[in-house]
């Protein structure tokens, strides 16, 4: 069975890259655009791995997405990946996160912007599905 | 050390006695007066001092004993001789009890009284002298409390913190600035310890400054008091050192910099927030790129047709956005040259909807236009496009299919009113608030496909800005959007 990707992001053209592109390499792919519709996606259609954006409504909307699928039981065990652009610029350091805050978070890994649509693949091959 | 030309009064009934006294103190050169009886001898000797009196104990009318006591009331440093024909020891004491210097005993030689008042006329300069210094001192003391307060008055006036400390890290002197900026509740007291109430952040300044031994020099240190800009002070901290080089304290001077460390905040926070949206059609435009190049999605031409077509779109967005971010840079920089010309809105408005004809046709939206074309405006017209430009692309862009919008231009007599208002997505309340934000975009289910740079807005309200008017914003969420500019009517 194929595996199944949720990708959040509020740049459209980004996921209407990497949606055609990840589903020729054979996994399914949903998106959404903001939080709250990636939070329903995700309960409605299980998904085995999330991408999420880090500013989108909010600077850290994707934090907050992210801590409210960890707080799922179905959600414990799915990865969840932060991407942003906004690591340099903001001056958002995720190594110089407070233990809370990553507890708080529980994102399973964090992604630098632009991340090219073959190493996202080759990410998603062997580092989430050790493919 | 000496009194060269003294006053001296003579009372005394007995002619003789008085011309003997005068004769003989008026040949070295001092000035003798004399009184006759007891009370002219009171009237004379207290109308101004003397230097010297004489007193006769017994005259006709009243006694000596009173006449002294009447100018010692007066003068209570009056140096006053008793010459006495009664002598006794009884009348000696009686007398110097109420103040007389000395006596003497008639009859006398000229040498004994010489004798006498001699030392009387020493005694006196040193009176004189004593009272000279008293005056003096109180001179000077007036002046250093004059200056201390002078000088106290300046301290506290100064804007900056201000604390001098001992070699003991003792607070010798402070103002209420140096309070204020180190937000300390208590008063300090002069004698205490500086360590007892410094914030932390400061302590390891003071502790530096105390141990280095050798190199004596000045510490500049930026404190934060609140982070991250709200209260920052910059402390400049010197030492005081004697003749020897030998350490007496320092002298501490805060200077609140707050504002600076917030604008240099503003500054980068405005730079990241550039980069940022400076990189997202950036890392769209190299994504679509890559799928073209892959080509892993196959060799058709045409799958790749809208990757481009989207690329180009992000690519102008980018343009813009570069545009924008000089046109508000210099605006904010005061490099905008108008040329002001006389210019008709009604005009201006029609041109930008022609322009935009297309757009408005694809999205099958009607315009209605209540324009009063004998309205004008004082302007430069590039600016004024620009206003136009951005309120009409967004009542395009943010409005429903088969929407409408309706531009108005009219008068209440000292504006010119220019509305936009489009029947689209409208906004919620925060976004509402938001909305001259630089970068600020509504991100919600109905913009998601809609591109732009977020600093439209804030550019016209910068625009409007320049020509004292002033633009206000109805809204509402799923129903429309109104932008109404008001600018200075041409009379």
């Amino acid at each position: 069975m194929k595996k199944k990707i949720l990708m959040v992001d509020d740049d459209v053209d980004l996921l209407q890259i990497f949606k055609p592109f990840l589903e020729k390499a054979g996994y399914d792919v949903v998106t959404a655009n903001d939080s709250v519709e990636g939070f329903e996606l995700f309960k409605s259609t299980k998904p085995d791995a999330v991408f999420v954006d880090l500013a989108m409504e909010h600077f850290d909307s994707g934090f907050v997405l992210c801590h409210r699928i960890k707080s799922l039981p179905e959600g414990k065990s799915v990865p969840v990946i932060i991407m942003t652009a906004a690591s340099h610029e903001t001056g958002i350091r995720f190594s110089t996160q407070t233990e809370e805050e990553r507890k708080w978070i529980e994102a399973d890994d964090y992604l630098d912007k632009p991340v090219p649509a073959r190493e996202l693949l080759a990410y998603i091959n062997e580092k989430i599905f050790h493919a | 050390m000496k009194i060269e030309q003294a006053d001296i009064l003579v009372v005394d009934d007995e002619l003789g006695m008085r011309e003997g006294i005068r004769r003989l103190f008026a040949s070295q050169g001092h000035r003798v007066d004399t009184a006759e009886t007891g009370r002219l001898g009171v009237e004379k000797g207290t109308l101004r001092e003397f230097d010297i009196y004489f007193i006769d104990l017994k005259i006709g009318d009243i006694d000596g004993v009173e006449v002294l006591a009447e100018i010692r009331k007066v003068y209570p440093e009056a140096i006053c001789v008793i010459c006495t024909a009664y002598a006794s020891i009884d009348t000696a004491v009686e007398t110097t009890r109420l103040g007389a210097y000395h006596y003497v005993a008639k009859p006398f030689a000229p040498e004994e009284i010489q004798l006498v008042f001699d030392r009387a006329l020493e005694r006196r300069w040193y009176i004189l002298e004593a009272r000279r210094l008293r005056v003096e001192q109180e001179r000077r003391l007036l002046e250093v409390s004059r200056e201390k307060s002078r000088i106290r008055t300046i301290i506290n006036a100064i804007d900056d913190g201000i604390v001098v400390l001992n070699q003991q890290a003792e607070v010798v002197l402070f103002n209420p600035q140096f309070l204020k900026l180190l937000q300390l509740e208590h008063d300090l007291t002069i004698g205490q310890s500086i360590f007892e109430v410094l914030p932390d952040q400061f302590k390891g300044v003071i502790t530096d400054i105390f141990e280095q031994k050798d190199a004596l020099k000045a510490i500049k240190q930026e404190i934060v008091i609140q982070p991250p800009a709200k209260l920052v002070v910059m402390a400049n901290s010197t030492p005081i050192l004697d003749e020897t080089g030998q350490l007496l304290g320092f002298v501490s001077v805060l200077r609140d910099i707050s504002e600076l460390k917030q604008l240099e905040l503003l500054k980068s926070q405005f730079v990241n927030m550039a980069a940022h949206e400076l990189k997202a059609p950036l890392s769209a435009i190299q994504g679509y790129m890559e799928m073209v190049l892959d080509k892993s999605l196959g060799d058709e031409p045409d799958i790749y047709d809208g990757y481009l077509r989207r690329s180009l779109e992000r690519s102008k967005t980018l343009t813009t956005l570069i545009n924008d971010l000089l046109n508000i840079s210099r605006i904010q920089a005061g490099k905008v040259r108008r040329e002001i010309e006389r210019l008709i809105p009604a005009e201006m408005a029609e041109a930008t909807i022609e322009f935009f004809k297309n757009e408005i046709h694809k999205r099958g939206l009607t315009t209605e236009l209540d324009l009063d074309k004998t309205l004008t405006v004082d302007a430069d017209r590039e600016e004024l496009q620009r206003v136009f430009t951005n309120l009409i692309s967004n009542a395009i862009k943010y409005n429903r299919e088969q929407g409408t919008i309706r531009i108005a231009i009219t008068s209440d007599g000292r504006y010119v009113k220019i509305s936009v208002a489009d029947s689209g997505i409208g906004m919620l309340a925060e976004e509402k608030e938001r909305l001259f934000e630089e970068f600020f975009r509504a991100k919600n289910y109905y913009t998601r496909n809609i591109t732009g740079t977020g600093l439209g807005l804030t550019l016209v309200k910068k625009i409007v800005d320049g020509y004292a008017g002033k633009i206000d914003v109805t809204s509402e969420y799923e129903k429309g959007t109104c932008f109404t500019l008001y600018l200075p009517m041409v009379m």
